[in-house]
């Protein structure tokens, strides 16, 4: 869909020139001046329009590096981050271990998966594991409609989590076998005399290549490749073994047989049944052979277009909304000489010029789960993950219930009149839920650089109670940026 | 009833509501009488997203190799809703049927473009663009709206319901666009203070999304205050049965259909509303997925019309559905069918001239291996109701002329 995601509206295009001219004439040198403790907030708008950037000193880099590669912090951690050389920083962020998702009691309810992962998000110190793994099932999409009763949507969030930090040919072979995957696009039930192309279309469209970089052919020729995947139930010992059956059964006997084989360390698992696989000669993004689901991948990834595409989407999600085609190829270059290496992906990113120069000081726009977690970070209430479902709706993201299999918007696109209303309310809720709060002047300083603009400062001054100012501050367009 | 013309002319406080009015709109809506179009029809749009299988919605009974091509999902001639000879509808859609059978439905076959692509997404961008080149950038309504309906930026000209992201088709320079999920939720949550703060944090906000972000708000503090009694002014007269269960389907189309009426019953100003029903992309078990959502399209399409018509508003409103793209000739071995080509379109109201118009595509002599061959450019319908329908100009909107179909009446 070429540059469609890409698009600016026009007020957006005329904002963006503004703000290059003014941040490349006045911005990098600007010293900002910030109000102590428990003084009012001052308006700290740059010129033209434009925010001030705060991103030349040591802590505005830290924080709009915490604010992209993770789900927020609290002043602590923001402080012990600022303490850091830049380079020092980004190798600590992209190196960290992941810390598993606490036990879900029933893995079978997607909801109660959700809901502990939202916790999960809120408490984890491994915040930039968690940050990938919301980005891959950004774009490794499978939704839960195909998975009721079934393990498989913690199975795959397990998955990213372990996987999402390693290499994209690892993390691919993964998904192709992953069982959520596997009912999402429809390998299931492909076979060598009926091959769906579902997976196989998608697979090069958006996740991998891109538009223009196959054919209808190779759509056909990919589903061949690709049929004969079925998900079987394996124990502990990776011995195969029979599901319960849901019929005959009731739907509670059913969940209670499925949960008890769970808990001996069964688990489900993609594998390629040979008598369901068509193994005839296909030509397939120009390799002619019998190529199995391993083989096509590891055409798909011999492509030069993999790494331009993950790349892209990558620079949209964590550095600019609208990256220059000579941006897309360097970072595409690191990635694929590192051999799609996704710590190369993500520290070439944070560390270009375009990631720290003062233009990219709050050019994205947080998405719901961002804004939300954000939002728990920063109060420390890791409770309020129950509203977070709820609410993430109205803001138009559900986790594990993507619009399409394209995933969620992003930056413009999450703005809506609708959207915007609910991200209000849910600061409304928040500070009604919140007990105790943190010092507010002290967190416009640490959660907004103390770089409010004029509404803002206005509304968080006029502000009669801590509530009150934690209202301005979360439903304040400062907080809904990175 | 207040018309868009009252409305136009005498500005918001026809309503009599005595809302406030951002000065922006204020200004707006009396400049808008100058330069815009005047009437008091509107244009609803259903989008079914995934890709509807057209050869089982109207199905070519008659014609032996639809049943060879589809021989597990294939619908038989004794079961179909017969229209002619040669098609019928889909046994699930007996309200459309009546509809149909009253004059309100034209059936558009074989609707389409050249050289049809198989993406979801270069689909769903040719027909949100009025673009098979997917050059433009723009929506073609968002076009329509700033430059013909809506110049000045009403905020409740141009509406999204029962979804809570603007669709590709309503987004363009100057479209501004209400999206609104449901009228009890569009509010500004919290108290009287709430509703003070929450817009003026969005007044004037730096950087580059700071127009964006400010129309939001400003969108919504108007619709907020132009609904606030608008569940007052408009009770629905039939029972609208939302189904959230129905495969696939991500919100409730019987609820934006309600949410339709009220806006069209309630807002003078309203000319497009856009609702979107998903869950159509039937790689897998299509014979029942697919009927559950048809079925639930003929309910809540017929609740709405019903509603309209009870409501003495049959004559303002046009509904016209579309989708990405049809789907293949010959199913696939999981019950299903994967993405195809063109696909009928339906355009249903009291204004509509109905009956079948354009061919049936071939079954046999196909396109790119087992495709339908389209034989009415989408653009031709989009023109039609453009020109015919909401009596504004289509070339600006679609840069070209396409050949217009017979579907509107004619005084």
């Amino acid at each position: 869909m070429g540059n469609a995601n890409l698009k600016l509206s026009r007020r957006q295009v005329l904002g963006v020139a503004a703000g290059g001219v003014v941040g490349a004439v006045g911005f990098r040198y600007l010293t900002l001046q910030l109000p102590g403790a428990g003084q009012p907030v001052a308006s700290a708008a740059g010129a033209g329009g434009a925010w001030a950037s705060p991103l030349s000193t040591r802590a505005g880099l830290a924080a709009h590096l915490l604010r992209r590669a993770t789900f927020g912090y609290t002043a602590a951690e923001l402080d012990s981050a600022a303490s850091m050389s830049y380079p020092d920083l980004v190798d600590l962020v992209v190196n960290q271990q992941a810390q598993p998702l606490p036990q879900v009691a029933d893995a079978t309810n997607y909801q109660a998966v959700v809901r502990a992962w939202y916790e999960h998000m809120a408490t984890t110190t491994a915040q930039f594991p968690e940050r990938m793994t919301l980005f891959w099932h950004g774009l490794l999409t499978s939704d839960y409609r195909k998975a009721a009763r079934l393990p498989f949507v913690l199975q795959q969030n397990e998955l990213y989590r372990a996987t999402g930090r390693s290499d994209f040919r690892t993390l691919v072979n993964a998904v192709t076998l992953d069982p959520l995957m596997i009912r999402y696009l429809d390998l299931e039930e492909s076979t060598a005399s009926a091959p769906n192309e579902n997976y196989s279309r998608e697979l090069m469209e958006l996740f991998t290549l891109g538009v223009g970089n196959y054919t209808e052919t190779d759509v056909r020729e990919g589903a061949r490749a690709f049929s004969g995947i079925r998900t079987v139930l394996v124990d502990a010992n990776g011995q195969r073994i029979q599901p319960p059956k849901l019929q005959g059964s009731t739907p509670a006997a059913y969940v209670q047989a499925l949960q008890q084989l769970i808990s001996q360390g069964a688990t489900f698992k993609g594998v390629l049944a040979r008598a369901q696989h068509d193994d005839g000669v296909k030509t397939f993004l120009g390799h002619t052979g019998n190529i199995d689901p391993a083989q096509a991948l590891d055409i798909v990834l011999s492509q030069p277009a993999c790494a331009t595409h993950i790349a892209r989407l990558a620079l949209v999600q964590f550095c600019t909304p609208a990256p220059s085609t000579s941006l897309i190829d360097s970072v595409a270059t690191q990635f694929r000489n590192s051999n799609y290496d996704i710590k190369t992906l993500m520290r070439a990113i944070f560390t270009n010029q375009a990631f720290t120069s003062p233009d990219a000081y709050r050019s994205l726009v947080r998405g719901p789960a961002e804004y939300m977690v954000a939002t728990m970070r920063a109060l420390g209430s890791p409770s309020l993950a129950a509203m977070c479902v709820p609410s993430g709706a109205a803001m138009d993201q559900i986790l594990y219930d993507m619009p399409t299999v394209a995933g969620w918007p992003s930056n413009q696109g999450w703005v809506s009149s609708g959207a915007w209303l609910a991200r209000l309310n849910f600061a409304a809720g928040v500070v009604v839920a919140q007990r105790g709060f943190p010092d507010p002047v002290d967190a416009v300083h640490t959660q907004l650089d103390g770089v409010v603009g004029p509404d803002t400062a206005a509304v968080f001054n006029a502000s009669q109670s801590d509530g009150d100012r934690w209202y301005a501050l979360l439903a304040s367009p400062e907080f809904q940026l990175k | 009833m207040i018309t868009r013309r009252d409305f136009m002319v005498s500005g918001i406080t026809a309503t009599g509501v005595g809302i406030i009015v951002p000065p922006v709109f204020a200004k707006s809506v009396f400049a808008a009488t100058i330069e815009d179009v005047h009437n008091d029809n509107v244009l609803v749009i259903l989008q079914l997203g995934g890709g509807n299988d057209g050869l089982n919605t109207v199905i070519p009974h008659a014609d032996p190799a639809y049943l060879q091509a589809r021989p597990t999902i294939g619908i038989p001639a004794d079961k179909v809703l017969p229209l002619n000879a040669a098609i019928g509808l889909n046994p699930v859609l007996p309200g459309m049927k009546k509809l149909f059978d009253a004059g309100e439905v034209a059936i558009v076959q074989g609707v389409g473009y050249p050289n049809p692509v198989y993406s979801h997404f270069e689909g769903l961008y040719i027909w949100e663009h009025a673009d098979p080149s997917m050059q433009q950038t723009e929506g073609w309504l968002g076009k329509l709206l700033a430059s013909q309906l809506d110049s000045q930026g009403h905020p409740l000209t141009g509406c999204a319901l029962g979804q809570a992201s603007t669709p590709s088709e309503l987004l363009a320079q100057n479209a501004t666009v209400s999206v609104i999920d449901s009228v009890p939720a569009y509010q500004v949550q919290g108290g009287a203070g709430r509703r003070v703060a929450a817009p003026a944090l969005y007044r004037k906000t730096p950087g580059v999304y700071g127009a964006l972000f400010d129309q939001a708000l400003t969108t919504a503090e108007y619709g907020i205050a132009a609904l606030g009694d608008s569940q007052s002014r408009y009770t629905p007269s039939v029972s609208y049965t939302p189904q959230s269960t129905v495969y696939g389907s991500k919100n409730s189309l019987a609820t934006s259909l309600q949410l339709t009426a009220e806006m069209i019953v309630t807002q003078p100003s309203v000319k497009i509303c856009h609702v979107v029903l998903g869950g159509f992309d039937t790689h897998q078990d299509e014979d029942t997925r697919q009927n559950a959502l048809l079925a639930y399209v003929d309910s809540a399409v017929s609740a709405f019309m019903q509603d309209i018509a009870n409501h003495g508003m049959a004559d303002r409103v046009v509904l016209m559905t579309w989708s990405e793209f049809g789907r293949r000739v010959v199913e696939n071995g999981g019950k299903g069918t994967d993405h195809g080509a063109a696909a009928p379109v339906f355009v249903v109201g009291k204004p509509v001239k109905g009956g079948v118009f354009g061919e049936q595509p071939s079954l046999t002599k196909t396109v790119d291996s087992g495709n339908l061959q389209y034989n009415v450019d989408f653009r031709s319908v989009y023109q039609t109701l453009i020109r015919d329908w909401l009596k504004a100009d289509p070339t600006a909107v679609l840069g070209a002329s396409f050949p217009e179909l017979p579907i509107i009446q004619t005084a």
